[in-house]
């Protein structure tokens, strides 16, 4: 209930308030929400396996949003940038729904 | 492949399992958790935000451009304009100039030679059309797209069966035209064409089709036809009407020696 409940706080703060992203950070905004997600669904995931833990939750977000964005800052820096978030985009994204998939089984049974 | 099957079977982070089974979490930390699910709605929502307020100032930056290109075209037309009705000033002017003696009419006749030749002069006459296209598979293979040395090559085909006067798709072709390709288009003389290029060549109607057919660019253009699908129409035109050629420029003038 609490991590939904500040999902919601979240976004209705980011629309009130409109806080501007520093313009060097703007290219890892979309890959770091697509890490973000990930996090979101294994988490999910995990508490419906009953092996959810606000500190690993934590750890495995932060890290994931750092170490998405760093592979993308190190792709442009050497000229690779688009295709290097293309390979986070796809690898996340089969993540998610492989998540997505358990997470329905688990609360449909289907 | 066993990275992807990695992926598939391992999609939750690993740790939550290692925690779970050591069994001595402590309740702690909530406000983390929901610090951290704030900052996620906040960047869904500031994302969001960026992209849909981008959206409309992409937009109006594109019609901007758009707008200057037209501008920028408009005003060049208007200075075709001008530079006709200046060199029709200059004709007139030479003709006062020169009188009516007749050395002045030797270079009366000549000039009257040669500018339809050169291409300083608008000329109207019975020739040929020919128009060309990309073939219609030209979006999978950029090999059967109509290239600028295609037209070059029929350019130099019709010079070669005696074509009087050329154009491209309006554009007169003089010896100093360039057909060139810029980016995706090509041009002639700096002004890009659009698709299909009609190619209208003014000569004797007897022989122009004929000869061009037999030349090395009717074999050149054949072979594009037959190989690459690429569209090649050629069909006699009784009165062609050719407009001069506006990048003629007096580059060279000497007193006439008499």
């Amino acid at each position: 209930m609490i991590p939904l409940l500040g999902l919601l706080a979240g976004i209705v703060v980011g629309i009130v308030l409109e806080p501007s992203i520093p313009q060097v950070l703007q290219p890892y905004l979309p890959i770091a929400i697509v890490a973000a997600m990930d996090a979101l669904f294994g988490a999910f995931r995990a508490y419906l396996e009953g092996t959810f833990t606000d500190r690993v939750f934590v750890v495995s977000f932060i890290s994931n949003v750092l170490i998405a964005a760093a592979i993308v800052f190190v792709g442009d820096q050497i000229g690779v940038g688009s295709q290097l978030a293309t390979a986070v985009v796809v690898v996340l994204g089969i993540r998610i729904f492989t998540n997505a998939a358990a997470i329905r089984r688990a609360l449909f049974h289907a | 492949m066993d990275l992807l099957n990695q992926i598939i079977r391992q999609p939750v982070d690993p740790d939550y399992a290692v925690v779970a089974a050591r069994g001595d979490e402590p309740v702690r930390g909530r406000w983390v958790l929901a610090l951290l699910a704030v900052i996620i709605g906040a960047l869904f929502a500031v994302a969001a935000l960026q992209t849909t307020r981008a959206a409309p100032a992409l937009k109006s930056e594109r019609s901007e451009l758009i707008n200057r290109v037209q501008n920028a075209e408009r005003e060049q037309d208007e200075l075709r304009v001008r530079l006709t009705s200046l060199s029709g000033e200059i004709a007139t002017l030479r003709a006062a100039a020169l009188g009516d003696d007749d050395a002045s009419g030797v270079l009366e006749t000549r000039i009257e030679a040669l500018d339809p030749v050169v291409g300083n002069a608008p000329v109207s006459g019975p020739g040929v059309l020919i128009v060309v296209d990309d073939s219609p598979s030209a979006t999978a293979d950029a090999r059967d797209r109509v290239l600028d040395i295609d037209l070059q090559v029929l350019a130099n085909g019709l010079w070669q069966a005696d074509a009087e006067a050329i154009s491209i798709n309006g554009h007169r072709l003089s010896s100093l035209t360039a057909i060139r390709s810029a980016g995706d288009a090509i041009t002639v003389d700096f002004r890009s064409l659009t698709r299909p290029y009609r190619v209208e060549a003014i000569g004797d109607p007897r022989t122009l089709q004929a000869q061009f057919v037999e030349s090395p660019a009717g074999a050149w253009w054949n072979d594009l036809a037959q190989n690459r699908r690429m569209r090649y129409e050629i069909s006699d035109v009784k009165q062609l009407d050719l407009a001069a050629d506006p990048g003629m420029v007096l580059r060279h003038a000497g007193k006439a020696t008499s």
